[in-house]
């Protein structure tokens, strides 16, 4: 009881878990479909979240994890593998080039990091264009029988809690601590013990493990992937504002973000109109945000809240009780 | 003097160039354990960047540092840190978006002692007595007084469980009740058995704390010795006076 | 050996275009210490600017880019009186919330682009586009030379813009060293507008190059800009002569490699994005630093 009391967003949170899960029994294909690609989004953005959010190194790579999940299931559901087993595969891959890339360019500071991010995401979507084994730039298509939606529905669901409650417990214990002395004051981190390069690959490695394993789902669910699907730069893009949006560092702010973004892709792919303006709207919302509430929506919502009348109350008690 | 035994740490012909910029000159000097060992000299003497070189923040550009008879030199600072070594900085920087007590919880959990759960809510607990700031434990530490700063700075090193604990100039700001406290503090600090090195300006405090001192100034040590004669030596006081006595002496 | 001149002549020719894309994000990062993203968007909006011209009124490519260049220098100065003044300015470096700004201002001129535009793949077509001239065993496109010549040109304007002019000595000083400019009567606010008018306009330039020898869509502009960067930072990012060797380093480089070695061409960008991360962590202070580092080793003091 005193875990609900600390944490009163549990409450509809785990409302809204079970409403997810009980959801194939209720609703019809096309409502499941779209809590599936909520539930997509939801991983990547808490996901991205953990380094980008927590650590403060904003990456705008990360479709790349996205793909090597996705390939990896392709490619070895084609030579035989279970789809099953081919995702824990993809996300140890996914970890292991995050270190790859993670050793030299977490030297970098800021926005230097994420140019490099940048320049890292492109050369991987090059490449994997330009590959004959990868099926070049037309993609490559999963074998027939894989498909199963309600396991899939149920995976993409699980998967979503699952990084949900990861980041949470991180967040509450010693890593998160870190994490955020990273994010506020690297030097001042270090000064006090902290290796700051280790904690940075392992948030890494945590990270795009995630995100490959939806990518690895996301091929069940869809078939047939190609560079322009998995390796996009507009997916990386997404990814980022989803957490941007709604809240970096919080664990809220990327739920919150993926539901905006979903209902957005939702809006967007039914009227033609709003589908050619998507980069409007993207790019307006991400000059308004760092224009005026760089911390999202979860900062305004901080901010709304400190002004209430009961707040300015506590602080008088708090300055009786120490005085 | 204490018996001749291993010093706790050996700083040899430790040299230090920025550029066109020599900071440090060959300064060498030994510290013997649970002595309060003071750095003194004139502003931009380079004892900051001393600082800064023992505990790995700035990699010395010749010479070497031996800490238990360990060489420090290409560790980085987080190393140097878990190894029992730590320094305050001159200008506090806490991590202001963090309570109070997560601010020294970091030094708990990632220094040297590496603390996990009861034992390490103990410590955090230990660590904010010692320093006066329990009552502002939940505080954030961008609202703090300038005082309560400092007390946190040092509380944030004193959380990584040192030996050798290296202040910079703590006592910066302080008016004379704080310093007192200061003071008392850091024999406090000793008792416990910690090794102490300060940087400080206060003759006052450095005179009455310290066992022995070293004087830097241009980067060179100019003097060591007890405080007594240190703060008497002629080319002391007149590397703080500058070309003051010179010009008098000329006239 | 005659492959080698003809390759370093071809490096040459790229350079210069390279060298005035580059000069824009240079000049901005220097007075405001701002990685301009949008940089990208504004290359596609003058190559369409110029295509249009070309389209429209028939108005030679090279032509134009005298009233494209002006005409972009007001937008630039335009978005940084409503978007650019209002951002925090960090003492401690570029921020994450300008570069994600000026993100965001990229992806609004993408989406313009395409609404005027549409999606299609465009290009220029002019008498002398297909033309070629011979030299030294080689031969070297007509588009080509007059993209050096005018990229010359305008270099050769921005050093005496630079140099002669109290506008210019502003600038530089504002880039060394803003508080000490400020003391000195410059008023930082002004240089700054005038500083990304100047970005911007040779970012346009750099678009209108482009256009006469790449086709281009609203998407275009992410790998020249991963490019300038590139070049930016190999050059030492605070100084104006080292773009020009992190021009011909990065040209060189490119050449060489496509004439010297099979990577294929769709690979060829992939060399930019890993000499970028490699410049980047390897010697953040661009050629300039690892000379300096070379320079204190050989003359040992």
């Amino acid at each position: 009881m005193g875990l609900l009391r600390r944490h009163p967003a549990l409450v509809p949170g785990l409302l809204f878990s079970a409403a997810l899960l009980v959801a194939p029994a209720l609703a019809e294909r096309g409502t499941l479909n779209d809590l599936w690609n909520m539930a997509f989004f939801v991983v990547l953005a808490a996901a991205w979240n953990l380094l980008g959010g927590f650590a403060g190194q904003v990456s705008l790579g990360y479709s790349a994890f996205v793909g090597i999940g996705a390939y990896t299931t392709v490619l070895l559901a084609n030579a035989g593998w279970s789809p099953w087993l081919t995702l824990p595969v993809g996300a140890a891959l996914a970890a292991a080039f995050s270190v790859v890339v993670g050793l030299p360019t977490f030297r970098l500071r800021g926005p230097y990091f994420t140019i490099a991010t940048i320049g890292v995401g492109e050369a991987v979507r090059v490449i994997a264009s330009g590959l004959e084994f990868t099926g070049g730039s037309s993609g490559v298509r999963m074998p027939p029988g894989t498909f199963d939606f309600n396991s899939n529905y149920y995976a993409m669901v699980g998967l979503a809690l699952f990084t949900l409650g990861l980041v949470a417990w991180l967040q509450q214990h010693a890593f998160g601590l870190a994490l955020e002395a990273i994010r506020q004051d690297i030097d001042g981190a270090e000064a006090l013990g902290v290796n700051s390069t280790e904690v940075k690959l392992q948030a890494h490695a945590i990270s795009s493990a995630l995100v490959a394993l939806a990518g690895g789902l996301f091929a069940t669910n869809f078939q047939y992937i190609s560079p322009g699907s998995v390796f996009d730069f507009r997916l990386s893009l997404t990814i980022v504002l989803m957490p941007i949006v709604g809240g970096m560092g919080t664990l809220t702010g990327p739920v919150l973000g993926a539901m905006l973004f979903s209902y957005l892709q939702i809006k967007l792919l039914a009227s033609p109109a709003l589908r050619d303006s998507y980069l409007f709207i993207y790019g307006g919302l991400l000059i308004v945000v760092m224009l005026f509430e760089p911390k999202g929506i979860m900062g305004l919502w901080e901010r709304l809240w400190s002004k209430l009348p009961r707040r300015r109350t506590t602080a008088i008690a708090e300055a009786r009780r120490a005085s | 003097m204490p018996a001749e035994s291993a010093p706790i740490l050996a700083v040899s012909s430790v040299s230090k160039r920025f550029g066109g910029l020599l900071a440090l000159d060959t300064v060498s000097f030994q510290v013997q354990p649970k002595e309060i060992f003071s750095v003194i000299g004139p502003n931009g003497a380079g004892k900051t960047t001393l600082f800064s070189c023992l505990v790995g923040a700035v990699h010395p550009t010749s010479g070497s540092v031996r800490f238990r008879g360990q060489e420090l030199s290409g560790l980085r600072n987080d190393q140097i840190v878990t190894r029992g070594l730590v320094r305050t900085h001159q200008i506090v920087k806490p991590f202001r978006d963090m309570t109070v007590a997560d601010n020294v919880r970091v030094g708990v959990l990632y220094g040297r002692l590496r603390l996990r759960g009861a034992k390490a809510r103990e410590q955090v607990d230990e660590v904010l007595g010692r320093t006066q700031l329990v009552h502002r434990a939940d505080a954030k530490a961008g609202v703090l007084s300038i005082g309560e700063l400092k007390r946190l700075e040092i509380a944030r090193a004193l959380a990584t469980g040192p030996e050798v604990l290296c202040l910079d100039e703590v006592m910066g700001g302080l008016n004379p009740a704080e310093i007192q406290q200061a003071m008392a503090l850091v024999r406090a600090l000793r008792d416990t058995g910690l090794t102490i090195l300060m940087i400080e300006h206060h003759v006052h405090a450095v005179a009455g704390l310290s066992d022995r001192l070293v004087v830097l100034n241009f980067g060179k040590k100019i003097a060591e010795g007890q405080p007594g004669e240190v703060l008497r030596d002629p080319a002391v006081v007149a590397a703080y006076l500058g070309d003051e006595t010179k010009e008098e002496a000329r006239a | 050996m005659q492959k080698l001149v003809v390759v370093a002549l071809n490096s040459l020719l790229t350079a210069g275009l390279y060298a005035t894309m580059s000069y824009g994000l240079a000049v901005i990062y220097g007075v405001m210490r701002i990685i301009n993203l949008a940089h990208a968007g504004l290359m596609m909006l003058a190559a369409y600017a110029t295509w249009a011209l070309n389209d429209r009124f028939s108005l030679d490519p090279f032509l134009s880019m005298v009233i494209v260049a002006p005409a972009f220098f007001l937008i630039g100065m335009g978005l940084y009186a409503t978007v650019i003044r209002w951002l925090p300015r960090s003492s401690a470096g570029p921020s994450m919330q300008s570069l994600l700004l000026l993100f965001g201002v990229w992806l609004v001129l993408q989406n313009l682009a395409y609404a005027i535009w549409g999606g299609d793949t465009q290009s220029i077509l002019t008498p002398y586009t297909m033309e070629s001239v011979p030299f030294l065993g080689g031969r070297f496109g007509v588009p080509q030379i007059l993209v050096f010549v005018a990229s010359i040109l305008s270099l050769v304007g921005l050093n005496l813009v630079l140099r002669r002019t109290f506008l210019g000595k502003a600038i530089r000083a504002v880039t060394q060293n803003r508080d000490a400019a400020m003391l000195s009567g410059v008023n930082a606010g002004q240089i700054a507008a005038v500083a990304f008018g100047i970005g911007t306009a040779f970012a346009a330039m750099g678009g209108s190059m482009l256009s006469t020898l790449y086709a281009f869509t609203p998407d275009f502009g992410r790998s020249f800009l991963l490019k300038s960067f590139c070049i930016i930072v190999l050059g030492g990012m605070e100084s104006f002569t080292g773009v020009a060797v992190g021009a011909l380093v990065l040209a060189f480089i490119e050449n060489f490699a496509s004439a010297y070695t099979s990577i294929p061409v769709s690979f060829q960008d992939a060399i930019s994005f890993t000499l970028l991360v490699v410049v980047l962590v390897a010697a953040p202070g661009g050629l300039p630093g690892l000379w300096r580092m070379l320079d204190r080793r050989v003359v040992a003091r």
